[in-house]
């Protein structure tokens, strides 16, 4: 349970904010039948739960088809370069600490290019929430093998199959020290809101892993039709979310059983890094005063 | 003598530096104006250190040439340093009685020094002290009792260095200090070496060193978002923010690596905070990307590139001015980045405070380009007048712009008022990838091209600003120099020189390096017929620089000198004679022109 105290991103009682309310009128570039759809939906849904105004929310992400996302909320949005959507984030959380502070984006930007901040993400432990749309595939160049892609995977530049084993996020992010760390599918909208809504009241660095399908270049058995069938859901396997150790024996299943729901909350949310910095700011002003000179 | 330019050599640990340190402590107190600047080898600890010391009754623009005094604490050490300890013919030159070495055979190839005197330094700290640790408080007593030094001074900065170490190490340094007093009197030098008093002073003196400026300058300018990591010689701006920071509600961020750092400090701007970064050569080729992110999302940043000699890893504990081009051209498309360089420690400041205001007027990233000498030197400098400094903030979008907002309205002027997070009614898309008026991504090539027009030209009235350009001198000679940086100083020497020899000269020393300011480089050409600059990196890059933008006399020469061996005063005024001598043809023929009457 998360004590009211804990509970530092909910800001203000939920005002009267619906799902209509944080998506923009820009049309999204995805492909039809793209997971990336389902996301963004549940993630409208999830912050109207929140109820936090989207002038106080800041959404951060790389590049890549589904670091597209910001520009389709009315948050503040920033869509920056390839990779560096958590540090951009990390400053914007540090420096204004009351946001609401969202990164999204792919497997490649996250766990490839961008893969060296993410453990230091989690180990700093900012209050932020990291998204990623997983669908094994680097769809915006037009499908060549992703950080996530199983082993085997033909495309243009695996033309004779992927020789790497691939990077496991969940198992990752548990290793790190993540204090939050769940999968979803945009198949089950309301499961996907329900564990967006849960990370982000997290207070802490939070994970969700989306297996979101790429319908252009992706595994043609792998598509959101078929997720339905596929997703068990850990609730009803009894997994307590509690037990990190359950979670990572759990998370070794990634690429064979598509789990959904919440792998590990830590029951004890250690002290974020911003609550830390507010904390020293406090202990340290009142700030000398700006006419102050070197020397004096 | 009122001008005097000390270099020391041992093995690290013999405490050269922090003698040299003790010294300009007393001086400072006393009303000298000094410089101070620290050499290492790459070691860790130990290996071999250096300090040079310049002294004087006036303020003084560089480290000095070569050598008045040099001591020696053992010879190998010394000699590693090679043209950054330069000894000629009117140096006196102590050294290590122990090294064995005659007076008449110093291993300094032909050069004869005036003096040579071997002191039995290490003996002497034994005897008094008990310990060799004590050596340097032995050099201190010779240089007092030899040259001057203010001898009361020098004991209280002993005094209050050795506080914590106990009576016995106190008293033992104390009595060092005295033989070398004594050893000095016993031993008369002549008076012409004696410093001069100093001029009575009646304004406040610090000091200080170029990255505690820029930090203090970032505090100063409000700056309350640090993102750094460690890299020399830029690490202690980020240590001086450490520490201070908090205080004044801001944070510092040690990041991963050099590009979360870059990354953090623009989200801290896009949320509206003043932001900085700082690094040196390798970091900034790391930060490239995040510039260009900045250009683009019109973001205020401040990048400092406290930089040392290259290229890669390079010489990370040596001066250069060699990243220049870097600064300027790294980051990929059509962006101008303004960089800013300050000529010494109390620069640092005003040059920090200055890119601050250019990056928030102007919503870029601006890169100050410090260097390892200027950064790390220390020097007694006048406490900074803060009444003399404007501290400028973005522009925010009033209530009713607030209404229907428009991140990147086409203005006149190219800048367009910047909301942030928890602005309501200022919501927007920041991106680096092209985008409308709006912030809606685009692939339009006219709304590119309106879009270049703006991010670059809202930079052009950069290029009137006469106060980030120095110009001293004749104003009609027909001989001009050009230099930056830390090296300004070693050509403000040379101009005052040869002008006190009746040449007539000029000097141009630029603030804003870039964007490149035509006008004001084709009026201070006018009178020329020849230029020469002269810089520390081994293309002269601000002369190749300036070629690129501005018609140059025909006669524009470079004196560019790889880095690490400072550039002497000595050199630039034997190029300004050289100049004098030979008035160049008006009418000099082009290679081309003569490959077109083949």
């Amino acid at each position: 349970m998360i004590s009211p105290e804990q509970a530092c991103t909910c800001g203000p009682a939920p005002a009267a904010y619906t799902a209509k309310d944080f998506r923009s009128n820009l049309k999204p570039i995805w492909c039809p039948g793209c997971g990336d759809y389902g996301v963004a939906a549940a993630i409208y849904r999830a912050l109207a739960a929140i109820g936090r105004p989207p002038h106080e929310i800041a959404f951060v992400s790389g590049i890549g088809c589904s670091s597209r996302i910001p520009g389709y909320t009315t948050a503040y949005g920033f869509n920056s370069v390839h990779g560096r959507a958590l540090p951009i984030a990390q400053g914007i959380k540090l420096a204004r600490p009351e946001l609401l502070v969202l990164v999204a984006g792919g497997d490649g930007d996250g766990f490839s290019i961008g893969g060296g901040h993410v453990p230091h993400a989690v180990r700093r432990n900012i209050d932020l929430t990291y998204i990623v749309m997983d669908n094994q595939i680097y769809g915006l160049t037009k499908g060549q093998v992703s950080p996530t892609s199983a082993r085997g995977t033909k495309t243009p530049t695996s033309v004779y199959g992927s020789m790497e084993e691939p990077v496991n996020p969940l198992l990752y992010t548990l290793a790190y020290g993540a204090g939050f760390v769940a999968q979803g599918v945009p198949a089950d909208l309301d499961g996907l809101t329900a564990i967006i809504e849960e990370a982000i009241r997290y207070p802490g660095f939070s994970f969700v892993n989306i297996q979101s399908p790429c319908v252009s270049f992706g595994d043609a058995e792998n598509q959101v039709k078929s997720q339905k069938v596929r997703m068990r859901k850990l609730a009803a396997e009894g997994h307590d979310s509690a037990n990190r150790i359950r979670a990572m024996e759990l998370a070794q299943e990634y690429g064979q059983t598509l789990y959904t729901g919440v792998f590990y909350r830590n029951p004890n949310p250690p002290p974020t890094f911003d609550r830390q910095v507010r904390e020293l700011q406090d202990q340290l002003q009142p700030a000398r005063e700006r006419s102050q000179a070197p020397g004096h | 003598m009122n001008d005097l330019v000390i270099g020391m050599a041992g093995a690290g640990g013999d405490g050269i530096v922090s003698a040299g340190e003790s010294l300009i402590g007393a001086l400072a107190k006393e009303g000298y104006f000094a410089i101070l600047t620290k050499s290492f080898g790459s070691q860790i600890r130990g290996g071999e250190s250096s300090c040079r010391l310049r002294v004087a009754t006036v303020p003084v623009a560089n480290p000095g040439g070569v050598l008045d005094v040099a001591v020696a604490l053992n010879w190998d050490d010394f000699l590693r340093f090679g043209g950054e300890l330069p000894v000629g013919e009117r140096t006196v030159v102590i050294y290590e009685q122990k090294t064995g070495v005659a007076p008449d055979a110093l291993p300094l190839g032909s050069v004869e020094p005036a003096v040579s005197l071997a002191v039995p330094i290490e003996e002497l700290a034994r005897k008094t002290a008990g310990t060799q640790q004590a050596k340097n408080s032995v050099v201190l007593g010779l240089l007092a009792g030899w040259f001057g030094l203010p001898r009361e001074g020098i004991l209280a900065g002993l005094r209050r260095k050795l506080a914590a170490k106990g009576d016995a190490v106190l008293q033992g340094n104390e009595r060092a200090f005295a033989a070398g007093l004594d050893y000095a009197a016993a031993q008369p030098l002549g008076s012409e070496y004696r410093l001069d008093p100093p001029h009575a002073t009646a304004t406040r003196r610090i000091v200080t060193d170029g990255n505690e400026m820029c930090a203090q300058a970032a505090l100063f300018a409000g700056c309350t978002f640090f993102g750094g990591y460690p890299i020399t010689p830029a690490t202690e701006i980020m240590q001086h923010l450490q520490r201070d920071i908090w205080k004044h509600g801001g944070v510092v961020l040690q990041g991963e690596d050099e590009i979360a750092s870059i990354a953090a400090a623009v989200g801290a701007s896009f949320a509206g905070k003043k932001a900085m970064t700082a690094t040196s050569g390798p970091g900034l080729s790391l930060k490239t990307e995040v510039l260009g992110l900045a250009s683009v999302a019109e973001l205020p940043l401040v990048c400092v590139d406290v930089q040392r000699g290259g290229p890669s890893t390079g010489m990370p504990t040596k001066r250069e001015q060699a990243d220049l081009f870097a600064a300027a051209f790294s980051a990929h498309g059509d962006s101008v980045r303004p960089i800013l360089a300050p000529t010494g420690v109390a620069d640092t400041f005003a040059v920090t405070v200055e890119a601050f205001n250019i990056a928030e007027r102007y919503q870029t990233p601006v890169i100050v380009l410090s260097d390892q000498e200027i950064a790390q030197r220390k020097e007694v400098i006048e406490a900074v007048d803060l009444t003399r400094f404007e501290v400028l903030d973005r522009l925010v979008p009033t209530a009713a712009e607030l209404e229907g907002y428009t991140r990147f309205r086409l203005t006149d002027s190219g800048i367009s008022p910047i909301s942030h997070p928890g602005m309501k009614g200022g919501n927007y898309l920041a991106a680096g990838i092209e985008h409308d008026e709006h912030g809606a991504p685009t692939a339009s090539g006219g709304m590119h091209a309106r879009m270049n027009d703006k991010r670059l030209n809202k930079l052009n009235p950069l290029k009137d600003r006469r106060d980030l350009f120095m110009i001293e001198g004749d104003a009609d000679a027909t001989i001009g120099l050009i230099s930056w940086g830390s090296v300004a100083g070693i050509a403000l020497e040379a101009l005052r020189t040869a002008r006190s020899e009746g040449l007539e000269v000029k000097l141009l020393v630029p603030t804003l390096i870039y964007p490149v300011a035509e006008e004001i480089y084709r009026e201070f050409f006018a009178s020329l017929r020849q230029c020469l600059v002269i810089e520390q990196s081994h293309q002269g890059q601000l002369h190749r620089l300036i070629r690129m933008w501005v018609d140059v006399p025909d006669n524009f020469a470079s004196l560019a000198q790889s880095g690490a061996n400072p550039i002497a005063p000595s050199d630039v005024v034997a190029r300004i004679r050289g100049m004098a001598r030979q008035p160049v043809r008006t009418s000099r023929r082009h290679p081309n022109d003569l490959m077109n009457t083949l």
